[in-house]
C-alpha cells in the first residue's frame, strides 16, 4: 500500500496532512485490522479484571475473540476464545470464574491453563492416530505480556518485547500504576457505547486540546453556574480549579509528548487540589515516589498507547478500549480506573466526577462522539481530500523532551510546551507515522 | 396528608411526566421532583446484575438533588451542545404500573418503559427499554418524585443517551 496517498508527511516543507479517505476507505480499514489490530501489540485489559485463580475476562483483537484466563497457580494467559473442534465461542460472558470451560456446542472441555481436559466420547470416536496425537487445547495468543498490570497481546509472533514497544511511554503507565501501593482496579460497572465514525477519531480526540472550549461550551456553562451557585449536592470538578483550558489563561499550561510506535500524551497543569480524589494521598505519594512524580500524577493527562488503549485522567480517571467495527463504526468499552485502597469519600468523588463528564449518558462525551459523526459525514466531501487539522504547533515542536519530562526521567521523541491557546496538533503526527509504518509494504494484507 | 396513592393516581403522575419530557416542557418536568430527589440509572456490573452501591460502583447517571437535573436541562436546552441540536424526537410508553406499597405520605411504584427516539441529526431510530422504580412523596398538595431508579436493559449506548430518552 502506498501510504503517501493517505499521509502527506514532509517535515522539511512544514507539511503534514491526512487524507479523508484514511477514515472511510474499506481497503484501508481491512488492512488496519490485519496489520494493526491483528498484527502487533494491542491492549487487552488489566490484571485485576482476572484477580483470583480461574478468573477470566473476554475481549477482542481485531476480529479475534480473546479470553484472558488466570489458572489455578495464578498465571495469566491469553487464548483465542474459540473451541478447536468447530470454532464455537467458548466463554460466553465478559468476565467470570471457570476452573473448566466446557464448549456449549459439543462439550469439549479445557482447564484454566487452556489444556484440553476431555474430548467427549473420545474412545468411541474412531479417531485416526493423527488426531489422537495432536493437541486439542486452546490456541494461545502468539504473544501475551503484562506491564505493571496492563495486559497486552499480539496475533503476530514477530513483534518486539512489550517493554520495547511501550518504550518511554511506559513511564506514563507507571504514573497510573503507582498511585496506590496496592495497584489498580476497575470500579465495578462497565459502560459500552458505539459511534458511527472511524476509530481514529477517538484516537485523535483524546489528544486534542483544541476542541475543549468549542465542543464543550454547554458543559463549561454548567461549570460556571456551579462556581456561582455553590451547592453541597454538586460534585466538585477539577476544571473549576484550573485555568489550563481557559482561552484567556496566560503562561505555560501544559503541552504534549510524542513517542515511538504511536504513543502520545497531552497534559495540562491542574495543581495539587482537593478536587482531585488523589489529594488525600498527596503527602504519601511524595514520600514514596518523590515530589516530581507526585506532581505529575496531579497533572491532567490524556495518554494513548497505540492503537487501542487510552487512559484519560482529567475530569476523573477513565480507561478506554477502542474497537473498530467498520470504517464508520466503532465500539468503546470504558471503565472508571482507580487506585486500590482509596478512601470511601475519594472513591465517591471519583465516581461522581466520572459520570458527570465521561459517560455517553454524561455531559461531555456525547458532544465529542457526535462531533466524530459529523466528521465522518463530512469526509464524504473529497473535493479537497487533504485535512488541515495537523498543523498547530509545527514551529513549537522540538526533538526530545523538556524540563517537565526531565522531572520524570522520561525522554519522548518530540515535545511541545504550550500556553493554553497553542493546542498542539503535532502529537497526532505520531499516530500517523506509526500507522504508515505498519500499513506500508506490498503484501496483500 | 393524603389518601394512600392509588394505581390510577400513580399512572396519572407517570404519564404526565412522560408527556412533559416528550413535549420538551422541561421546567414543568423538573417541578415533578422533590429538591432532594435521587435520580439514578445504574450501570451493568456483568451480564446478570446492575451496580447497587452508587458510592462504590459506577452508574450511568447518578444525582442526588434536583439541582443536578436543572444543570442537565440547562445543558440540554442551551443551544451549545452539538449532541443536543436538534433535540431528538422521543415518545415514552410507560406500562405495567404497580403500586408496591403506599401510605399517606409515601409510595413505591414500579413500571416498565419503552422510549423510541428518532435522532433527527442522523435520521436514525433507536429504542430504549427497561423498568422504573419510583418512590413518591406527598408534598403539601401533590405527589412528587423523591426517587427515580431507571434500569436500562439495552445498555450498549448508540452514541448518546440523555435524560430525555430514558
Amino acid at each position: 500500500m502506498d501510504v503517501t496517498r493517505f499521509v502527506d508527511d514532509r517535515p522539511e516543507a512544514g507539511v503534514f496532512r491526512v487524507n479523508r479517505a484514511i477514515f472511510t476507505d474499506e481497503t484501508v480499514f481491512n488492512r488496519e485490522i490485519v496489520r494493526i489490530f491483528e498484527g502487533g501489540w494491542v491492549f487487552l485489559g488489566i490484571a485485576s479484571q482476572a484477580e483470583n485463580p480461574h478468573d477470566f475476562f473476554t475481549t477482542t483483537m481485531g476480529r479475534v475473540p480473546v479470553i484472558v484466563q488466570r489458572d489455578g497457580e495464578g498465571a495469566l494467559r491469553g487464548f483465542v476464545n474459540s473451541c478447536p473442534h468447530k470454532g464455537a465461542r467458548l466463554a460466553q460472558t465478559r468476565q467470570g470464574n471457570a476452573r473448566l470451560h466446557v464448549c456449549p456446542y459439543h462439550s469439549w472441555s479445557f482447564d484454566s491453563a487452556g489444556r484440553s481436559k476431555a474430548v467427549k466420547s473420545q474412545s468411541a470416536g474412531c479417531y485416526s492416530a493423527a488426531f489422537e496425537q495432536s493437541d486439542h487445547g486452546l490456541a494461545a495468543l502468539p504473544r501475551f505480556e503484562a506491564y505493571r498490570g496492563f495486559l497486552f497481546g499480539s496475533m503476530a509472533a514477530n513483534v518486539p518485547p512489550l517493554a520495547d514497544y511501550l518504550g518511554e511511554a511506559a513511564k506514563l503507565l507507571d504514573l497510573v500504576a503507582d498511585q496506590s501501593k496496592e495497584g489498580l482496579e476497575l470500579v465495578p460497572g462497565q459502560v459500552t457505547f458505539t459511534y458511527q465514525a472511524n476509530w481514529k477519531l477517538q484516537l485523535e480526540n483524546c489528544s486534542d486540546a483544541y476542541h475543549f472550549t468549542s465542543a464543550h461550551p454547554s458543559y463549561i456553562r454548567v461549570l460556571e453556574r456551579r462556581q456561582k451557585e455553590a451547592s453541597a449536592d454538586v460534585v466538585a470538578s477539577v476544571w473549576e480549579n484550573s485555568d489550563y483550558w481557559k482561552e484567556e489563561a496566560q503562561g505555560v499550561a501544559g503541552g504534549s509528548y510524542s513517542f515511538a510506535n504511536g504513543h502520545v500524551l497531552n497534559w495540562g497543569i491542574f495543581g495539587i487540589t482537593p478536587a482531585i480524589p488523589l489529594y488525600e494521598s498527596a503527602g504519601e505519594l511524595a514520600e514514596r515516589l518523590g515530589e516530581a512524580k507526585r506532581d505529575w500524577m496531579f497533572n491532567m493527562r490524556n495518554l494513548t498507547i497505540f492503537p487501542n488503549l487510552q487512559v484519560a485522567e482529567n475530569a476523573s480517571s477513565q480507561l478506554r478500549v477502542i474497537r473498530p467495527l467498520a470504517p464508520g463504526l466503532t465500539e468503546m468499552r470504558t471503565w472508571c480506573i482507580a487506585p486500590k485502597g482509596e478512601s470511601a469519600a475519594a472513591r465517591r468523588q471519583r465516581i461522581r466526577q466520572y459520570e458527570d463528564f465521561f459517560n455517553p449518558t454524561g455531559m461531555a462525551t456525547p458532544d465529542d462522539t457526535v462531533s466524530y459523526e459529523n466528521c465522518q459525514i463530512g469526509y464524504g466531501g473529497t473535493v479537497e481530500p487533504w485535512l488541515q487539522g495537523y498543523a498547530r504547533g509545527m514551529t513549537a515542536a522540538v526533538e526530545g523532551g523538556n524540563r517537565f519530562s526531565q522531572r520524570l526521567g522520561m525522554t519522548p521523541e518530540r515535545s511541545v510546551l504550550a500556553d493554553a491557546q497553542l493546542c498542539d496538533e503535532t502529537l497526532f503526527h505520531s499516530y500517523y507515522r506509526a500507522w504508515a509504518q505498519r500499513m506500508a509494504g506490498d503484501e496483500a494484507a | 396528608m393524603s389518601a394512600p396513592l392509588t394505581r390510577t393516581a400513580a399512572e396519572d403522575l407517570l404519564y404526565r411526566e412522560a408527556l412533559l419530557i416528550d413535549t420538551q416542557r422541561f421546567a414543568e418536568w423538573l417541578e415533578l421532583f422533590t429538591p432532594e430527589v435521587e435520580f439514578w440509572m445504574p450501570a451493568w456490573r456483568d451480564e446478570n446484575s446492575v451496580t447497587e452501591d452508587p458510592d462504590r460502583e459506577l452508574s450511568l447517571i447518578y444525582y442526588k438533588g434536583r439541582r443536578n437535573l436543572e444543570d442537565r436541562v440547562m445543558r440540554l436546552t442551551s443551544g451549545l451542545s452539538v449532541a443536543s441540536l436538534p433535540l431528538p424526537r422521543a415518545v415514552h410508553q410507560v406500562t405495567n404500573v404497580m403500586v408496591l406499597g403506599a401510605d399517606e405520605v409515601s409510595a413505591t411504584v414500579s413500571a416498565a418503559f419503552t422510549c423510541h427516539r428518532f435522532d433527527v441529526r442522523m435520521g436514525r431510530t433507536d429504542c430504549f427499554f427497561g423498568r422504573y422504580e419510583y418512590r413518591l412523596a406527598w408534598h403539601s398538595d401533590a405527589w412528587l418524585i423523591a426517587r427515580k431508579k431507571i434500569l436500562l436493559l439495552n445498555d450498549t449506548i448508540p452514541t448518546v443517551v440523555d435524560i430525555n430518552v430514558i
